[in-house]
């Protein structure tokens, strides 16, 4: 399966997973009535309640209220597996089931004296000849010392099993996401740790790690009992696990796709995303949803800025981002986020295997480059034209004066010695680059009866420079030139540098053929090519080449910048 | 003789001038050595030549822009080069020989005695023959060509589609590079043989060769046994 096709799989598994989970309601939950005051005979269920408030109540402090809520049973229960009731309540509560006490959770109206106990989930179950089809009557004695202003209540019945077993299995799916976010949050990291550079993958990590917090964060009240005075903490935790990846994220994105005024546009989002954190902070529910949103808002305005831009691999994250919010009109917000945001990381991890794919290639293309230039280098020596040439040569000198002869092979010797000695190095001592040049002039006196020589100015022997490449520049002058009237041409190398720059130049006195498609030819000819393709192996982009006619024949300079 | 050598490197050339001069002896009128290309395009353009030594690659340059001038010229065209590679090219643009170096004075000797004996070249490597026009060459494949007709020292190509052009070279020259799938049938003609649709023996033992194309060409008397002899 490739990657394109893996938010489609995961959508669908994650519908079954939604549709097997649904089963229809065996209860109605009808208006609760609260009232504050402590009386035992509250519990029975046919209390006279007319008189209490269908608002919520207002609470001082730990002070007991007890509140009625009348529920239909719609089904039986089926034999020995009884029904069960889990109140969303906070603080800590006593459950009546028509009259009759079924559970207990802590100490109501004694919290101040006993201290937290009990915890955030709890499930009752309700003894069986209790849940005949019909009306029942829930009540709950409770106090809320540590939070008297978050008064509220929601309850779920049934089946007893499958109300445990329901929320471990959603659980369970959750943290095999999770998990699978934390080794990919590990790789990435030591990924990043052997190239420093790479800090998109670092920012990936990161957010992954945080997202496997945040699903912990999330689901650690199926398997760990927390009482409710500390029930925000974890709250706040997702809230600020929300505000580092709804950040991280879109930062993510605004790497790996830049647009204009990036900064400012950062800073602005940061801006608002610690405005939703501040703003009405109690609910924190409502902050991580608008975070949420803002996340996805400003992610997906970088990501379509880049589809127009026609950014590689950008279409797909686009639907990655629809994808996500899709799933979450289709699912409940926790189940929607996670479901959301797994699929915004895989889009992420995707263009990270993009990024990665595409420096592997640059790689291995500097590698072909690099045994390219070395074979073009080695061939400087063999090619046609400069070995026919000389041997031709020789052979005449041999013939005509073999002492002469003799002195051409050694030039030759030496120069074919000196290529050896630099043809498999990306950088060598200038003075070996200078003594090639000056055997290159050797043999060429012998080859063109040509008087040439060789000055050098400001020369620093302590520099390095690519092989070859005044070599190049020589056999150019050597090539392109015409002799001065003397029978003479020139060729001088000037070293010159500063803070920003060291700076050669190379010049030579001759007499140009001066045609235009000659300076043309000179200028695209394939000798500078291999000089460029030197320096970038060496220089990347810090270099600069010019090469231009004068009056007393060429000029060319090479500038590295440091 | 009237020779002219084009080669950048000094002590190449001295070797062929040496070599040139001491093959020719006394039959040789002029030797001019001529480095650049330029000034061997200018020399070609005002002299008259009888033969031309060149080398592909002068100055970095491409020889074959030389190369096309030269073959349409009315001289035939050694080339003395580097590059093996180019030999083949050179052949079909109709050069007399391809002398690859590093060479030797017998290797010269053999080249240059073609141009001396008119030694055929019995290879049909030529593809082209290159013709002057207004301010530029251009290429006629043999494929096109019927027949050649002496015209005092020019030649005139008469082609497929009845069409007609002007060549350099003498007939005697063409011969040498044509021979292959040409002969001379008569004084004045070079013919395709493979154009030939028959031969006509008319009263007073007058010989044509009809073409394919129904023209007729007259064979030469003394010819007609040679041609009979080697084509029927």
């Amino acid at each position: 399966m490739n990657l394109k096709s893996l938010p489609n799989f995961l959508l669908i598994c994650l519908v079954l997973l939604v549709t097997s989970c649904s089963q229809p309601p065996v209860f109605i939950e009808h208006q609760t009535l609260s009232r504050i005051g402590d009386r035992p005979e509250w519990a029975a269920k046919d209390w006279n309640d007319e008189d209490w408030d269908e608002r919520k109540a207002v609470l001082e402090s730990g002070e007991v209220y007890w509140t009625r809520t009348p529920i239909d049973i719609l089904k039986v229960s089926k034999p020995l597996h009884p029904y069960a009731i889990r109140p969303y309540i906070y603080g800590e509560y006593e459950v009546f089931w028509d009259g009759v006490m079924i559970g207990k959770n802590g100490n109501p109206g004694q919290e101040e004296a006993l201290g937290p106990e009990g915890e955030m989930l709890t499930t009752f179950i309700i003894p069986s000849h209790l849940t005949e089809v019909g009306k029942h009557m829930l009540a709950i004695r409770s106090s809320i010392y540590y939070f008297p202003d978050h008064v509220g209540m929601s309850v779920d019945i049934a089946n007893y099993d499958d109300l445990l077993t329901e929320r471990l299995i959603e659980t369970s799916y959750m943290h095999i996401f999770a998990g699978a976010f934390l080794i990919a949050s590990i790789y990435f990291l030591f990924l990043f740790l052997s190239n420093k550079k790479e800090y998109p993958m670092l920012i990936f990590s990161i957010s992954c790690f945080l997202f496997f917090v945040l699903n912990l964060a999330e689901f650690i009240t199926t398997y760990v009992p927390i009482h409710y005075a500390y029930h925000h903490i974890r709250l706040e935790t997702k809230a600020a696990l929300m505000f580092g990846i709804s950040f991280l994220i879109p930062l993510y994105f605004s790497m790996q796709f830049p647009y204009p005024k990036r900064k400012f546009s950062l800073l602005v989002y940061a801006g608002v995303l610690f405005f939703i954190f501040f703003i009405k902070h109690n609910f924190l529910d409502f902050t991580t949803r608008n975070m949420a949103i803002s996340m996805w808002v400003f992610s997906f305005g970088i990501v379509v800025y880049a589809v127009y831009k026609r950014k590689k691999g950008a279409s797909l994250v686009v639907m990655s981002l629809l994808l996500s919010l899709l799933i979450n009109f289709v699912t409940s917000f926790n189940i929607g986020l996670f479901v959301g945001f797994s699929l915004i990381l895989l889009g992420m991890f995707y263009l990270l295997s993009h990024r990665i794919k595409e420096q592997r290639l640059a790689y291995e293309t500097s590698l072909v480059q690099s045994t390219r230039l070395r074979l073009e280098l080695l061939k400087k020596n063999i090619q046609p034209h400069f070995l026919m040439n000389t041997l031709t040569s020789l052979i005449d000198w041999i013939e005509e004066a073999p002492k002469k002869g003799v002195l051409f092979i050694e030039a030759l010797a030496k120069e074919f010695d000196l290529f050896n000695q630099i043809e498999n190095q990306t950088l060598i001592p200038i003075v070996q680059e200078i003594e090639l040049c000056r055997t290159h002039l050797e043999i060429m006196k012998y080859r063109k009866e040509i008087n040439y020589s060789w000055e050098e100015e400001g020369i620093d022997i302590a520099q390095k420079i690519p092989p070859g490449i005044l070599h190049t520049l020589l056999e150019n002058g050597i090539t392109h030139s015409l002799p001065l009237d003397d029978n003479s041409i020139k060729f001088k190398l000037v070293f010159e540098s500063n803070n920003d720059y060291i700076c050669y130049t190379f010049l030579t006195f001759a007499a140009n053929e001066n045609e235009k498609q000659e300076i043309n030819n000179r200028k695209e000819g394939t000798g500078l090519k291999y000089i460029k393709a030197r320096l970038t192996e060496s220089y990347q982009e810090q270099w600069g080449l010019t090469s231009v006619p004068t009056n007393h024949g060429w000029k060319n300079t090479i500038k590295i910048y440091s | 003789m009237n020779i002219l050598i084009v080669e950048d490197e000094s002590r190449i050339a001295k070797r062929i001038e040496r070599m040139t001069r001491s093959i020719f002896g006394n039959t040789l009128q002029s030797l001019t050595h001529i480095s650049t290309l330029h000034r061997a395009l200018q020399f070609i353009e005002n002299n008259t030549l009888d033969l031309v030594l060149l080398d592909l690659n002068l100055n970095g340059h491409n020889g074959f822009d030389l190369l096309t001038t030269a073959v349409s010229g009315s001289f035939h065209t050694i080339i003395i080069s580097a590059y093996k590679d180019q030999a083949i090219t050179a052949f079909e643009y109709g050069v007399l020989d391809f002398v690859p170096k590093p060479f030797n004075r017998e290797r010269l000797e053999q080249a240059l005695n073609k141009a001396i004996t008119k030694e055929k070249i019995e290879t049909n490597e030529v593809k082209f023959l290159a013709v002057k026009k207004r301010h530029r060459i251009q290429l006629i494949p043999i494929e096109d060509l019927l027949y050649v007709k002496g015209a005092g020292p020019y030649t005139e190509l008469f082609l497929t589609e009845e069409k007609k052009e002007l060549h350099d070279k003498s007939l005697e020259k063409l011969e040498q590079l044509l021979s292959y799938s040409f002969e001379r049938i008569h004084k004045s003609y070079l013919v395709k043989m493979s154009e030939i649709k028959e031969i006509i023996v008319e009263s007073g033992s007058k010989y044509i060769a009809e073409l394919k194309n129904g023209e007729r060409i007259p064979i030469g008397r003394t010819k007609y046994k040679d041609i009979k002899a080697k084509w029927l």
